[in-house]
C-alpha cells in the first residue's frame, strides 16, 4: 500500500518536473507570489533631501499608519575627549528630563497623548533621537524632536540626579558579560585613541552644553522617517522646526577624526567564581564605506552564529556550529563586524565553561584559516544566501528601516537600497573571500579579551601563531 | 596606599596597590609584533570612599616605552606599518634561527669527533724517512703502523731489469712503473702477502726478497716470483715533498 501510494507519488512529481513549470510545483498555486528580485525593486525609493543649513532629510514612503521619525547625529564615544567622557551617554539620559519648553513632565504628556514611544540611543560614532508614532501625528513627532535636541533643559537638579541613574545603568551592564567582554575588546584593541575611550561620571552641565554645542551640528545630521510619511510633508516640518539648527562652529574648530590605532593586545579579566567565560577575538576590520565590507560580511555569514537553543544539532550549516554541538564546544557564538568610519573590529565572541576554551579558540581560528585558504563555493553560497535574508529580514518595521536610512545616511551619504546590497552580494565569489578575509585575518595580530574562568585560554603567543597555516 | 614596584629580569613589571579588596586579576599583554612580550599586571582596588568598581575603571596601561616607533602615534592607523614591522620580526627570528642551528651543528660535531682518534694516535699514522741514509742497493726497513716498512735504494741495473721484466709470466700482473712514483725508490711493506711473515732483503732467487717461512720469492720491484705467496709486496701511499725526503701514510 505503502509502496503503491509512493510509486503514484513519484510519477506525479515527475511529470510535474517535465512539465518545467515552477508555479505548477508550487504548493501556492493559484495564488500571486512576488518573487525575491520583484520584491528587492519593488521596495519605494528613499528619497533625500538637503535643507540650507546641511540638515539632511531622508524618508521613505510606505503607506503604513504608523511611522517612525528620528534624528541621527554622527557624534558619539569617539569624539569625547578625556576630560568629558561619556557626555554623550549622560547627555542621552538628560534629554527626556525636559525641554525649554515642555518640562519633563509636559513633555512625557505629550508624547504619552499620542500613544508613541520616544526613545535614543548612542554607540561610539552615532546618536539617534527617534519616536514611534502613528503616521498623522507626525508633526507634533517633529516638534517634540526638534525641541528635545535643540532646547535641551539640562538643569542641576536633573543631572545630579541623572548621575545616580546612569551610574546605576552602569552597574547593570557589569552584569550583562558580553558588554563587558566587548567593552574590553574595544578598549584594548584602541587603547590610547578615542575608540578605546571608556565612560567618566563626574561631568557638569556646563561639559554638557559644550558638548552639544560642539556636535550638534545640522551637516551631521539627518532627519529620518519611515512608513506611512510624505517626504515633502516631512522636509515642511523640518523647515519649520530644525532650520534653526547652528552650522558654525565656534573657533571653526570643526572637529575632525583622526584615526585610531589599531594595537594586536590581548586583556584578561579573570574571575573563577563566574560560571562561564566569556572571549572576544578581533582583527582590524573593513570601515563602514570600504568595498571589503560586503565579503567580509559573507566570510562572518559563512562562520555564522550559535547557541544552545538552536535546533539544528550536527546538521547546522556552519561548521563551526557543527562542531559546537558535537563536541560540546560552547554555549554560544558569534562572528561579529563593527564598522567605524575609517577602521573596524572583525570578531568571533564566544561563551564557553572553563574547561573548552582552549578548543573553542582553536576551531574558531580553524575556521578563520579556512576562510582564508580553503573555502569553497557551496559554503560561499550559503553565505551569501544567509546574508541576503539576514538582511533583509532585519528590515521587519518602520523603526528598523529608519534606523537603516539614518546609518547608511550618515556612513554612506546615501542610503543603499537592498537591491544594490544584492547586486554586490551576488559579485562575492570564493577566491574574492579568500583573497580579502587573508587581507585582514592571515597573520594578523588580534585583539583578545576575556572575562570568567579563563585559565584555559592559552598565552597570547599561541593564539597569535594560529593566525597562519605553515602548511601553506 | 602603597604601591610597590618591582622589575624582574624578565622584564615583567608588577604595579601592585596594596589594600586590595577585590580578587578579580587583570593583566594586560601587548602583541609581540609591537612589543617584545611585556605584561603588566594589575591588582585593582577603588579608590577609598568609592561605590562601586566596574570594568570601565580599568585603565589599560601605557605601552609607550615598548612601542615600536612606527606604532607609537595613536592616531595614525597601524596597518601600513604592518607588514614591514611583520617582515623585521620574520627577518630577525630566521636569521636567529639559520645562526642558531649552526651553533648547535657545531656543537654536537665539536663532540662526536671528541669520540674520534687523538693527535697523537694520528701522528703515528705518517712516517717521513729521510733518503740521504740509505746509501744505493741498500734496503731500510722501519716500523710504520705496527708493520715493517722496506724503503730500497735501488740501483740503475735493478731498475731497468724490472721494468723489462714481461708481465705474463707474472703471477699478480704489475708493471714496476704502476708500484712506484720515482724508481730509484721502491717502499713496499714488509710482510709477505702468503702468511705474513717478514721477507728477507736483498736474498733470494731474483734480486728482491726471500720469506723465509714457506719460501715465496720477490723481486726488486715487490713482486711475487716463486713460492706460495698469491699477491705482490703492497705498495703504500707516500709522497716526496722534496728531494731529501719521503712521507709515507
Amino acid at each position: 500500500m505503502a509502496a503503491s501510494v509512493c510509486r503514484v507519488g513519484s510519477t506525479v512529481g515527475r511529470s510535474l518536473v517535465k512539465s518545467r513549470s515552477p508555479i505548477l510545483l508550487s504548493l501556492r498555486r493559484g495564488q500571486a507570489s512576488v518573487s525575491y528580485a520583484q520584491s528587492l525593486l519593488g521596495a519605494p525609493e528613499t528619497r533625500l533631501t538637503a535643507l540650507d543649513n546641511g540638515l539632511r532629510i531622508a524618508s521613505e514612503e510606505t503607506g503604513q499608519a504608523t511611522c517612525t521619525v528620528g534624528l541621527w547625529i554622527s557624534v558619539g564615544s569617539r569624539y569625547e575627549r578625556e576630560k568629558n567622557n561619556g557626555a554623550g551617554f549622560f547627555l542621552e539620559h538628560m534629554a527626556f528630563k525636559g525641554t525649554k519648553k515642555h518640562p519633563q513632565s509636559a513633555l512625557e504628556q505629550q508624547v504619552e497623548s499620542m500613544g508613541a514611544h520616544l526613545s535614543a540611543y548612542t554607540s561610539r560614532e552615532h546618536t539617534a533621537y527617534y519616536i514611534k508614532a502613528l503616521s498623522k501625528d507626525l508633526p507634533k513627532a517633529v516638534e517634540l524632536l526638534s525641541e528635545v535636541v535643540q532646547s535641551c533643559s539640562l538643569n542641576e537638579a536633573d543631572i545630579e540626579q541623572q548621575r545616580g541613574v546612569v551610574l546605576r545603568e552602569l552597574e547593570e551592564v557589569e552584569s550583562n558579560l558580553q558588554e563587558v567582554c566587548l567593552d574590553l575588546l574595544h578598549a584594548t584593541a584602541y587603547q590610547g585613541t578615542p575608540l578605546g575611550h571608556r565612560t567618566q561620571q563626574n561631568l557638569t552641565r556646563h561639559d554638557l552644553v559644550d558638548y552639544i554645542n560642539s556636535h550638534y551640528k545640522a551637516p551631521r545630521m539627518v532627519l529620518a522617517a519611515a512608513g506611512g510619511v510624505n517626504h515633502e510633508e516631512l522636509v515642511g516640518l523640518a523647515t519649520d522646526h530644525l532650520s534653526g539648527l547652528s552650522f558654525e562652529y565656534e573657533g571653526d574648530a570643526v572637529p575632525v577624526l583622526s584615526p585610531c590605532r589599531f594595537t594586536g593586545s590581548e586583556i584578561r579579566m579573570r574571575d573563577d567564581a563566574l560560571p562561564l567565560a566569556h572571549i572576544a577575538i578581533a582583527v582590524e576590520g573593513a570601515s563602514a564605506a570600504s568595498p571589503d565590507i560586503i565579503p567580509l560580511m559573507v566570510a562572518n555569514a559563512i562562520i555564522g552564529s550559535y547557541d544552545l537553543t538552536y535546533g539544528g544539532g550536527k546538521h547546522l550549516s556552519s561548521r563551526l556550529a557543527r562542531l559546537s554541538v558535537e563536541e560540546n564546544l560552547c554555549h554560544s557564538f558569534q562572528a561579529f563586524h563593527s564598522a567605524y568610519s575609517d577602521t573596524g573590529l572583525l570578531g568571533i565572541h564566544f561563551v564557553t565553561d572553563r574547561n573548552n576554551i582552549d578548543d573553542m579558540m582553536h576551531w574558531s581560528q580553524n575556521a578563520w584559516m579556512n576562510l582564508c585558504t580553503t573555502v569553497t563555493e557551496s559554503d560561499v553560497a550559503r553565505g551569501k544566501n544567509a546574508l541576503k535574508a539576514a538582511l533583509v529580514g532585519q528590515l521587519n518595521g518602520t523603526t528598523p528601516v529608519c534606523d537603516d536610512i539614518g546609518r547608511h545616511i550618515l556612513n554612506y551619504g546615501r542610503r543603499i537600497p537592498l537591491a544594490e546590497w544584492d547586486a554586490r552580494i551576488d559579485a562575492v565569489t570564493p577566491k574574492i573571500v579568500r583573497d580579502i578575509c587573508s587581507k585582514y585575518i592571515y597573520d594578523k595580530c588580534p585583539a583578545v579579551a576575556a572575562v570568567g574562568p579563563i585559565e584555559q585560554l592559552s598565552d597570547y603567543n599561541r593564539v597569535r601563531s594560529a593566525m597562519y597555516w605553515l602548511r601553506f | 596606599t602603597v604601591i610597590q614596584v618591582q622589575i624582574s629580569n624578565a622584564s615583567v613589571m608588577f604595579i601592585r596597590l596594596s589594600n586590595y579588596i577585590f580578587p578579580q586579576k587583570i593583566y594586560f599583554f601587548l602583541s609581540p609584533l609591537v612589543v617584545l612580550n611585556i605584561s603588566k599586571y594589575y591588582h585593582v582596588s577603588p579608590a577609598p570612599g568609592a561605590v562601586r568598581l566596574a570594568h570601565t575603571d580599568i585603565k589599560i596601561p601605557d605601552f609607550s616605552e615598548y612601542r615600536r616607533p612606527e606604532v607609537l602615534d595613536p592616531n595614525k592607523s597601524s596597518q601600513e606599518s604592518g607588514d614591514a614591522r611583520r617582515a623585521f620580526s620574520y627577518l630577525v627570528t630566521g636569521a636567529s634561527t639559520v645562526v642558531g642551528i649552526y651553533a648547535a651543528k657545531t656543537v654536537v660535531t665539536q663532540f662526536v669527533s671528541s669520540m674520534s682518534a687523538s693527535a697523537d694516535v694520528l701522528a703515528l699514522s705518517k712516517i717521513e724517512v729521510k733518503l740521504s741514509d740509505i746509501p744505493e742497493g741498500k734496503n731500510m726497513t722501519f716500523k710504520w703502523r705496527g708493520k715493517p716498512l722496506f724503503v730500497r735504494h735501488r740501483t740503475e741495473k735493478e731498475i731497468a731489469a724490472e721494468e723489462a721484466v714481461n708481465l705474463a709470466e707474472l703471477r699478480d700482473p704489475q708493471h714496476d712503473k704502476d708500484r712506484v712514483v720515482n724508481p730509484k725508490w721502491m717502499i713496499v711493506l714488509g710482510v709477505c702477502t702468503h702468511l705474513g711473515c717478514v721477507p728477507i732483503a736483498n736474498a733470494g732467487d731474483y734480486g728482491g726478497y726471500y720469506c723465509p717461512c714457506h719460501g715465496s720469492h720477490y723481486d726488486a720491484s715487490g713482486r711475487i716470483r716463486k713460492g706460495p705467496a698469491p699477491l705482490n709486496l703492497e705498495v703504500p701511499y707516500y709522497e716526496f715533498p722534496d728531494e731529501e725526503t719521503v712521507l709515507v701514510g
